[in-house]
């Protein structure tokens, strides 16, 4: 197979971190990869899959993290090395398995690669997943470049297959998602599995076991903050002096402060603690570094972890130094930069500096958020719902592209928390209110964790209508395969799921379903179920148009124009507000350049028509 | 004025190809031997909304730029050129496309669209150079819409902003762009460096 990742060792390529990622699992010889994809981690599980067929490792999409990390674990069990893929949220979904597997350790090795998101770039919160690995006890790999996401996740591969801990290789949005030039080292092929040998004192945690099990874990976590004391991904960088002042900087903070000590000539006036390798803490390392300093700043994006260990190791071992850390620029909230990480040196060094000059920004340009695409079956879906219960309905949603459903005129989303919150939260809140609820999910969520929601909503007698949008593709992420997909698609190494058999499977009777864009057949389903009392299951399926249009290769048949300037047109342009639709002069009309001929707009209105060629 | 130390700042619109002109900059950079690193933020850049992303030539470590940090703005889309504009270090240096995009809220005829020449007027008060380029046309014309975005790249190497040449362009997009299209981002590229020969703005 031919592909730049598997190219020789010594090739340089420009890698994402992401990508880099994936050349160091493979230079560790990691034998299984699992994943549920979610941005910013998602090209990672991406490139394994298009390399799968070079016939080194086995991967899959699992449907959803928690099984992942448990399908890697049991293939560690088994004396796999193993990598399991996702996003700082799934995490919490694979929270429970995570925090037991730490304690009877894995044979075979497992990391987790977590992608956080700090500035919530594309996610519903910003939390710190550092937390997990002192939760859960994980040692935690930091990298801030493409050639150390490479060598990190190489390193953390084999630090888990030596000490059978499960390793945390923590990245960013910034790290995952930076370019930068990344020298290959040997690719020393599949490692060798790890012979299974029965141990039920060790991998059964009843509460004996487990009582043991969590000294075993502390003693295991010691041996390896010895590895991490010696760890080329930890040190101090040369001075040619010693000055009194320090700065401990991990993560894309690394970046941040080189690039602000270069700007403000400072090299010389601090010593840097790079830290690459953040957990266990390299107390010895820590503390001759701290000893001979009067004072420390601590660099790092999200909540005080290193800030409050430096302070208590200072405490503790009688460390003069005073620690600096957040406050004042360097705030828990979103990202650093190299002018903020600039600002508070220059206030830790009592030096000048002026901040950048730049020109104003402009509040008053018109917005560009992202919008459901021209075409896009759940605009079409939004529409109908909305046509038929209005404002009456409480709409509960769910992680998708169908998330930007709560955008005016659909206003199709009124809360939400995680994947799958959509039937178990609106369950909840339909036991309350008097108002009627709609949950929109899509079919990846459904599988990822839909099912429980709909099982639970059945089987306590629960009161929603649960309308699927399936798209046929886990689209928001790039269209990666979930067990809805068509079997055609999916080819013969994974197996298609039928999502009504599911549904009717977990006990639903009133079950519908229709194809997403025709209109009068959605609106007549809605209205007779809003009639019915009990879970509901309307299934609305139409293929995401982009999906539609690279990989089921469907051409566009025909587009639309807006043959009459009325009332009627002017009512669709502003409820069904497609991304297509142009205004120029006071005139309505329909892009042809980015129209579908998805044909929902003159279903709605009689004015839109369909464009002759050449018009 | 030769800079091989610049941090350049990229904007656009999902879909427009932003992304891969990037990627493009950024080889185009590493076999000429200047290091560099490149940072992008496109969570939904599918949906059509901005996608940003960033070229760090010259040992920089941080693939992010803040506002006064640019020493170089693309700008695929005026708009986004407009909007970006914060991020150029006064004095800096102003490549853009000429031709908008409008966003869903201008196309319903929510808000009032800027006019070019009023982003020339902004570009004109922050920057010390601009270019303005019609990229739709210019790749329309080498027979690949998409394509336009290389006339950027094309005037941007002819500009002697970067230790870039027309010809490192050339060579780069022979090299790492797929071979069915290298032959209609090869004209726009050269459409763009003659345009450049032309004078500023």
């Amino acid at each position: 197979m031919n592909h730049p990742l598997l190219d020789p060792p010594g090739s340089r390529h420009l890698l994402l971190a992401n990508e880099g990622i994936v050349r160091g699992a493979l230079e560790a010889g990691v034998n299984v990869v699992t994943c549920y994809p979610g941005t910013p981690s998602s090209e990672v599980p991406d490139a394994f899959a298009r390399l799968a067929g070079c016939g080194l490792f086995r991967f899959e999409y699992s449907v959803n993290e928690k099984v992942a990390l448990e399908v890697a674990a049991g293939a560690s069990l088994a004396g796999a090395l193993c990598l399991v893929t996702m996003k700082h949220v799934g995490v919490n979904v694979a929270a429970d398995p995570l925090l037991t597997m730490t304690t009877t350790g894995l044979p075979g090795g497992l990391v987790l690669l977590s992608a956080d998101d700090p500035g919530c770039h594309s996610s519903q919160n910003e939390q710190d997943n550092r937390m997990y690995a002192r939760f859960a006890h994980l040692p935690c790999f930091e990298p801030a470049s493409a050639q150390e996401a490479k060598d990190m996740a190489r390193a953390a591969l084999l630090l888990a297959r030596e000490t059978q801990q499960p390793v945390l290789l923590r990245t960013t949005t910034r790290v995952s998602h930076l370019r930068g030039p990344v020298e290959f080292g040997p690719l020393p092929g599949p490692a060798p599995l790890v012979a299974y040998r029965r141990d039920p004192g060790r991998f059964v945690p009843v509460p004996a076991v487990a009582r043991a099990r969590h000294k075993a874990l502390a003693a295991n976590m010691e041996a390896v903050a010895r590895k991490v004391e010696e760890s080329p991904f930890n040190r101090v960088e040369a001075s040619s002096q010693t000055p009194p002042l320090g700065v401990i900087a991990s993560g894309i903070s690394r970046a941040y402060l080189h690039d602000a000590l270069e700007a403000g000539n400072w090299r010389d006036a601090v010593r840097v603690f790079h830290f690459g390798l953040t957990w266990p803490l390299p107390v010895r390392l820590l503390e001759d570094f701290l000893r001979p300093l009067s004072r420390v700043l601590i660099l790092e994006e999200g909540e005080p972890l290193l800030e409050t260990a430096v302070r208590a190791l200072a405490q503790e071992r009688g460390i003069p130094a005073g620690v600096s850390g957040k406050g004042g620029v360097l705030t828990r909230f979103g990202e650093y930069s190299t002018p903020l990480v600039g600002e508070a040196l220059a206030s830790f060094l009592d030096r000048e500096s002026a901040p950048l000059p730049f020109s104003r920004a402009r509040p008053d340009l018109p917005q560009r958020p992202p919008n459901l695409c021209a075409g896009c079956s759940h605009r079409s879906a939004f529409y109908a719902v909305r046509a038929v219960y209005g404002d009456s309905a409480v709409y509960s949603s769910d992680i998708g592209c169908y998330t930007l459903g709560l955008l005016p005129p659909l206003d199709a989303a009124d809360f939400l928390f995680c994947m799958g919150s959509s039937l178990s939260a609106g369950s909840g809140f339909a036991a309350v209110s008097d108002r009627p609820v709609v949950a929109f999910i899509g079919d990846s969520t459904f599988f990822h964790s839909g099912l429980t929601g709909l099982a639970n909503a059945v089987f306590n007698r629960h009161n929603l209508l649960a309308v699927i949008l399936d798209n046929g593709t886990t689209a928001m992420t790039g269209h990666q395969p979930n067990p809805g997909m068509d079997q055609k698609i999916l080819g013969p190494g994974r197996v298609h799921l039928d999502i009504e058999a599911a549904v009717r499977g977990c006990g639903v009777s009133l079950v519908r379903k229709a194809r997403a864009l025709n209109q009068k057949a959605v609106q007549a389903l809605v209205r007779e179920m809003k009639e019915e009392r009990g879970v509901r299951v309307l299934i609305l399926e139409e293929p995401c148009v982009l999906f539609a249009r690279r990989s089921l290769a469907r051409a566009r048949r025909r587009t639309v124009r807006v043959a009459i300037q009325d009332e009627s047109a002017r009512a669709c342009f502003d409820s069904f507000a497609c991304p297509a639709f142009r205004l120029s002069d006071g005139r309505m009309d329909v892009d042809p350049e980015l129209c579908t001929g998805c044909m929902v707009c003159p279903q709605i209105s009689p004015s839109f028509t369909v464009r002759a060629e050449g018009a | 004025m030769m800079n091989s130390r610049a941090r350049i700042f990229l904007t656009g619109v999902g879909g427009q190809g932003s992304l891969t002109a990037t990627s493009l900059l950024s080889r185009l950079a590493l076999d000429r031997g200047i290091a560099v690193v490149s940072g992008e933020i496109h969570g939904m850049a599918q949906r059509g909304g901005v996608v940003e992303s960033t070229v760090l030539l010259g040992g920089w470590q941080s693939p992010a730029l803040a506002w006064g940090e640019a020493d170089i703005l693309l700008g695929f889309e005026p708009l986004e050129t407009l909007r970006a504009l914060p991020y150029l270090k006064p004095g800096g240096a102003v490549f853009s496309a000429s031709e908008f995009i409008p966003p869903a809220s201008l196309s319903a005829g929510k808000a009032a669209p800027p006019s070019l020449s009023l982003v020339r007027e902004a570009v004109g008060a922050a920057a010390s150079r601009a270019w303005f380029l019609p990229l739709r046309a210019i790749g329309a014309g080498a027979g690949l819409p998409a394509s336009g975005n290389s006339a950027l790249l094309g005037a941007l190497c002819a500009s002697g902003e970067l230790p870039l040449t027309p010809e490192d362009l050339a060579a780069a997009i022979r090299r790492h762009l797929p071979s069915g299209v290298v032959a209609a981002n090869l004209a726009a590229a050269a459409r763009g460096a003659e345009l450049l020969q032309g004078g500023t703005d």
